[in-house]
């Protein structure tokens, strides 16, 4: 009994550090987003609360507790209500299988805890496919109860573009399961351990340098499909302002809108966790081992391997703002069909010409 | 589809031109935002800001009530009630002057339809209000942007008749002002 509730505060401990985590990385994006765009377009960015404004992301949480809650007229109370939290419990909940450092154990009082994982469950990814296809629904179901037409074509878009865009970034992960033989992250990510050669996206054999199983192909599918997964710009087509003035969320105010921000943004941080994961090693640093461990702190090599995923995972999310900062929206048609004819067949070919050099010069 | 431009397709080329350029944006930060509350931008010396009614170097008012102001207001933003000036039959005067401020576009046709330019356009631009009804401004109100904006006044033309606007300075048939 003492031990189920020595787990039970253990996990909840973890738990809410990351949580707390994926918070400020949220808040440190509305604020990073808005800067990188307006340095990228000869602007300044915000810059008038606190020193160059770094305390905007505060200022504007405030006024979004304090807004008025409006609920449309005819809109479905209930689910009008359920949309956002549909929307942002998934996108919380993807953390729990990432692993933000090296697969070590730590005993405390007699139980063994993993520090960087919360849990690390056998089918990790596909975990997290299913709950990103759960936050679909948050989305849809807040459009179609909004009782109002922007909000419906925005959910309706959304609908289309999450599925053919989760069916590419499905396709695109399964190169790498197949290498790594695993569904879990941890497993994945330690199959990528010693120099940057070994990352899934060169592919070299564990005691090779020749990318014979790069997953470049699959890596560029999946950022793609990710960006698209995520609503954001050059896919955002369900929020397309100039069309539907806010897509989904144009009756949303006031907290219910803080939810879906943050659970856009808290996506757009789970997939570049998963693409880094997958693709760029995670934790591993582009060197075999740590440097901290070949200077003898071998206790302290985590942190190198915490700063290279953070570093990575930054990476990422700095291309979603360049990307956003660049391109024009796509047509509709031309979503659809880059997704159906263009990004599907070449995740096919991925995975058939990586199972056949799997086959002949196995791992 | 040539070998080309089928190379710079499966590349993303066109795409990572665009990104380079956003990218030097970036890396040569040069922002021409101004911080506006905080540094002003310089006026042009014709701007055309909050309008205001003149007067004269000895404090009475240069508008005769003609009207013209309201004929040629495009969006109607003015109303003058005229009258007689009391004892001065043949002189008129704006008895009331109203502009509704929320209506106008500044483009100074009232200005230059004026005949005795008892209109002028100031560099005032700061006139956010929270309440809409106050940019319903009177006669009153509008003189006194004028006398917080051009305090060098005009003469009154000695040449002219104090009954006759300086228009008819030229008509010599006219009264002339007594010396
Ligand atoms: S500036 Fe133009 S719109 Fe404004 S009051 Fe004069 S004539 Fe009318
Ligand atoms: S045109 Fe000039 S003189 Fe005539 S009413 Fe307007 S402001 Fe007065």
């Amino acid at each position: 009994m003492t031990e189920l509730s020595l787990r039970l505060a253990v996990s909840l401990a973890q738990i809410a550090a990351v949580m707390g985590i994926v918070m400020l990385t949220v808040m440190i994006l509305t604020l990073a987003e808005r800067k990188v765009l307006g340095w990228m377009q000869d602007r300044m960015g915000p810059m008038e609360v606190g020193p160059y404004g770094i305390l905007q992301p505060i200022a504007d949480g405030l006024k979004l507790f304090f807004k008025e809650d409006i609920v449309p007229a005819g809109a479905n109370k209930a689910m009008f209500t359920l949309a956002p939290i549909l929307a942002m419990v998934p996108a919380m909940i993807g953390f729990a299988v990432i692993p933000f450092g090296p697969n070590v154990t730590v005993d405390v009082f007699g139980i063994t805890i993993k520090p960087f994982v919360i849990s690390d469950i056998n089918i990790g990814v596909l975990y997290i496919l299913a709950f990103a296809s759960i936050g679909a629904y948050g989305i849809i179901l807040g459009g179609w109860s909004s009782n109002s037409k922007y909000s419906l074509l925005g959910g309706l878009r959304s609908a289309a573009q999450v599925i053919s865009y989760e069916l590419n970034v499905g396709l695109a992960i399964v190169g790498v399961l197949l290498l790594s033989g695993s569904l879990s992250l941890v497993t994945i990510t330690q199959a990528q351990a010693g120099g940057f050669w070994h990352w899934f996206i060169w592919g070299a054999r564990p005691d090779g340098f020749f990318p014979i199983h790069t997953q470049i192909f699959a890596f560029v599918v999946f950022v793609i499909s990710a960006v698209a997964e995520t609503n954001r710009v050059p896919f955002d087509l369900p929020e397309a302002e100039s069309e539907l003035v806010a897509g989904f969320f144009t009756e949303y105010s006031g907290m219910r809108f803080a939810f879906f921000f943050i659970a856009e943004y808290a996506n757009m941080v789970l997939v570049s966790c998963v693409a880094a994961s997958l693709f760029l090693g995670g934790w591993n640093a582009p060197y075999p081992g740590t440097i901290l461990g070949y200077a003898g702190l071998e206790q302290l090599a985590w942190i190198e391997n915490v700063a290279w995923f953070t570093l990575k995972v930054y990476m990422f999310l700095f291309l979603f703002f360049w990307l956003r900062a660049t391109l024009p929206r796509l047509r509709y048609d031309q979503l659809m069909r880059f997704g159906w004819k263009v990004m599907l067949p070449i995740a096919l070919a991925n995975i058939v010409v990586t199972a056949i050099t799997a086959y002949f010069f196995p791992r | 589809m040539n070998l080309k431009t089928w190379i710079k397709t499966i590349t993303f080329y066109d795409l990572l031109v665009g990104m380079k350029a956003t990218m030097s944006h970036l890396l040569h930060y040069r922002p021409i935002t101004l911080q506006y509350p905080h540094e002003k931008r310089m006026l042009p010396d014709n701007y055309r800001g909050m309008l205001a009614l003149l007067r004269y170097d000895d404090g009475t008012e240069k508008c005769v009530g003609c009207d013209l102001c309201e004929a040629a207001c495009p969006s109607r933003v003015i109303r003058v009630v005229s009258a007689e000036v009391p004892g001065q039959p043949t002189k008129r005067y704006s008895k009331e002057y109203y502009m509704d401020m929320t209506r106008c576009l500044f483009c100074g046709m009232c200005v230059d339809a004026c005949p005795v330019d008892a209109l002028g356009m100031t560099r005032e631009f700061e006139w956010a209000v929270y309440d809409k009804r106050q940019l319903h401004l009177n006669k009153e109100q509008l003189l006194a942007i004028g006398d917080r904006s051009f305090p060098v006044r005009e003469k009154q033309l000695e040449l002219q008749h104090q009954n006759v606007a300086f228009f008819n300075v030229a008509f010599k048939h006219l009264p002339q002002k007594p010396s």
